[in-house]
């Protein structure tokens, strides 16, 4: 969808990449989200970096991410929530990448340009072990995680608009 | 005694690069390792796959150009097929794909490399970014940058079905095509990016090619290396980046041949490092000699730079008149300035890749006005059914990053047996080492203090390729610190520099 389309008040939007084993937790928390939330709230799954998920969000009105996350500092499947001010506070730098922006430089940019982002983010972190070997299986932690991460999604979308929750 | 510095760009969607830097014992730059973790089993992952798969599961392969990925693989399943998709099915295909290299270079040239030459290698990392060069050009370039992906990616949606992962592709052409509403909305908006286009090459040429010091810089030995350049042309020896040969051109300039998609075994071999799991490309024909410049080594490179190097012109007219510029700009013989293109007009100068990757914008933007008004390009016509008993095809596109070759082969029902693909960063994998260790080289002296401003400088040495080695698609946590770790010859820290990119 273009990203001035109109869009329903509520996204929820799982990242990762699906191939790529717990990596691809943001993906199945976000179908398990799909099968109970109904049609009010807008669900996609996507494989993309800071600018373009900054896009995405344009014209939404409250966004949930889910994504994987690697501390390091966690037992494997601890859920983490943060809010867009977490978010500021963790990415120091504008990049994840040579490649790309982190999302909150990406939203730094969105306000600068006056784009109609959300009011409310929240970021869901689900820890991981990085792997580099292909495959669509969770490893059972993880698995275990989804059905949780879910409940904590639907949760949110329940709250009422908080000042501290405003990018 | 020995010492090492380690850069160390951790990042998820890099797959954690590493650079490591080892100095003698005088304090000069030994040698330098850029290491890369290989993601493994992909290939083994998608034996198994029905071939029409590949265009959707390639596209996930990487979050940065699923379009690239899935247009190799959807040529690889036309080649499988044995088929030939109707000309308005290639000519949707490679509208779709002009947009996306319009959005995608106008990403690299304004949010990621870009900076590094825009803000000056000395400026600090908080201004080498988008933020910073609106603060230095104004509020409107942000918004045309938002612009312009915006476009490209409405057009991707228009004809990929989706705007993110495309999926209208198969073996024989497209699901669909368009309307002539669509095709009208999709002409205005090319227009506009040709303006953009032009816009932004009248920018580099008034903040950097009109700047001495930059201009110096570019020209300057430290980023200069004589390789050998790949690129796709058309029949015209023209860049193209969705269909022809792929052109092979030597550091003096000398065309050694070109072939098509399928020939690459004969051009194309790898190289095994025992410090590195990614492997080395090079060319066959030439052989490995090492990590060495010059016309015995069959080290190459393929970018925007490359493409330009390996083609004669390019196919649209604005395009051409910036290609001769450019050349004329920056090559020199016998203190003449040599301007017409020829067959001795080389560019080694890896820091024209941001120039070079600007023309290309403008070229793209111009296909894509140039496709959108073809008479053909709403015809229903737009899938050739396949009727061919499956067996192995190879195919080949331009991703922005490099030359993208998918080679699949399958049993009698279409189910893929091998895979292997040469994704374009990994063509660059010994330029890029080359690069990061000449820059090292000429700034790592004797006695030098390790400054931050130093370390952009051998950041830049591998930014200006657009390396892209990743697959997983991250924002948390959001960091990438680019760390710097001066050891003794115990291998204890002596010294620890941070810096955020």
């Amino acid at each position: 969808m273009p990203m001035d389309a109109a869009c329903r008040p509520a996204l929820v939007v799982g990242l990762g990449n699906p191939l790529l084993g717990d990596d691809g937790v943001g993906w199945q928390v976000a179908e398990h989200v799909r099968r109970e939330a109904g049609p009010a709230v807008e669900v996609d799954c996507l494989a993309v970096g800071g600018l373009r998920l900054m896009e995405r969000l344009v014209g939404c009105h409250q966004a949930i991410i889910i994504d994987a996350l690697a501390t390091g500092r966690q037992p494997p499947g601890a859920i983490n929530v943060f809010s867009a001010a977490d978010l500021f506070g963790l990415a120091a730098g504008y990049s994840t990448s040579v490649h790309d922006m982190t999302l909150a430089a990406a939203l730094r940019l969105g306000q600068t340009l006056a784009l109609p982002l959300p009011e409310t983010l929240w970021i869901i972190g689900i820890e991981v072990v990085p792997t580099f070997d292909f495959t669509e299986t969770l490893t059972p932690p993880i698995a275990a995680a989804v059905p949780q991460a879910a409940r904590l999604v639907l949760e949110l979308l329940r709250q009422p608009v908080e000042e501290g929750q405003m990018i | 005694m020995k010492q090492r510095i380690t850069i160390d760009p951790i990042t998820r969607l890099e797959g954690h690069g590493k650079i490591e830097i080892f100095l003698d014992e005088a304090g000069n730059v030994a040698n330098t390792y850029f290491q890369i973790p290989e993601l493994r089993g992909f290939e083994r992952f998608c034996v198994g796959r029905p071939v029409e798969e590949m265009p959707i599961l390639t596209s996930r392969i990487c979050g940065v150009c699923p379009e690239a990925h899935h247009m190799a693989a959807a040529k690889a399943g036309d080649a499988v097929y044995g088929v030939t998709p109707p000309p308005a099915a290639r000519k949707l295909r490679e509208l779709l794909y002009s947009a996306f290299f319009v959005a995608d270079h106008t990403t690299h040239f304004y949010a990621l490399g870009g900076p590094d030459i825009i803000m000056g290698a000395d400026a600090p990392p908080a201004e080498r970014n988008i933020l910073g060069i609106i603060h230095k050009v104004g509020l409107e370039i942000g918004g045309k940058v938002i612009q312009a992906r915006k476009y490209g990616h409405s057009v991707i949606e228009m004809i990929g079905g989706r705007q993110v992962h495309p999926c209208t592709s198969i073996p024989g052409g497209l699901t669909k095509g368009i309307t002539e509403e669509q095709r009208r909305e999709i002409e205005r908006m090319g227009r506009w990016a040709v303006e953009f286009a032009q816009f932004s090459l009248k920018l580099f040429d008034d903040l950097v090619v009109r700047n001495q010091a930059y201009l110096d810089l570019i020209l300057g030995d430290t980023y200069t290396h004589y390789t050998y350049y790949i690129g796709m042309v058309d029949e015209n020896n023209h860049v193209n980046f969705y269909d022809g040969q792929i052109s092979v051109v030597a550091p003096d300039g000398e065309r050694i041949g070109k072939y098509a998609p399928q020939d690459y075994p004969h051009w194309i071999a790898e190289r095994a490092e025992p410090w590195t799991y990614l492997k080395f490309p090079y060319l066959k024909k030439v052989g490995w000699k090492g990590f060495v410049d010059g016309k015995g080594s069959g080290v190459y490179c393929a970018t925007p730079l490359s493409r330009l190097n390996a083609a004669d012109g390019m196919a649209t007219p604005l395009a051409q008149e910036e290609y001769d510029r450019f050349y004329a700009t920056l090559v020199y013989e016998e203190g003449e300035r040599y301007i017409s293109a020829g067959p001795t007009k080389v560019v080694h100068h890896r820091l024209a890749t941001h120039w070079a990757r600007l023309i290309e914008l403008l070229y793209a933007a111009e296909r894509w006005v140039e496709l959108a008004t073809d008479p053909e390009i709403t015809s229903d016509q737009v899938h050739a059914v396949p009727t061919q008993k499956p067996t192995e095809g190879v195919g080949c596109v331009e991703a922005p990053r490099g030359t993208l070759t998918h080679h699949y082969w399958t049993d009698e029902r279409g189910v893929l047996t091998q895979v292997n693909l040469i994704v374009g960063t990994t063509n660059n994998y010994a330029p890029i080492s080359m690069s990061i260790k000449k820059a090292a080289q000429n700034l790592i002296h004797e006695g030098t203090v390790v400054t931050e401003g130093l370390l952009n400088r051998i950041e830049m040495a591998f930014r200006t390729y657009d390396p892209c080695f990743g697959c997983a698609t991250h924002s948390l946590p959001g960091q990438m610190p680019l760390e710097v770790t001066i050891r003794d010859a115990q291998g204890v820290p002596v010294e620890v520099l941070r810096q955020f990119c």
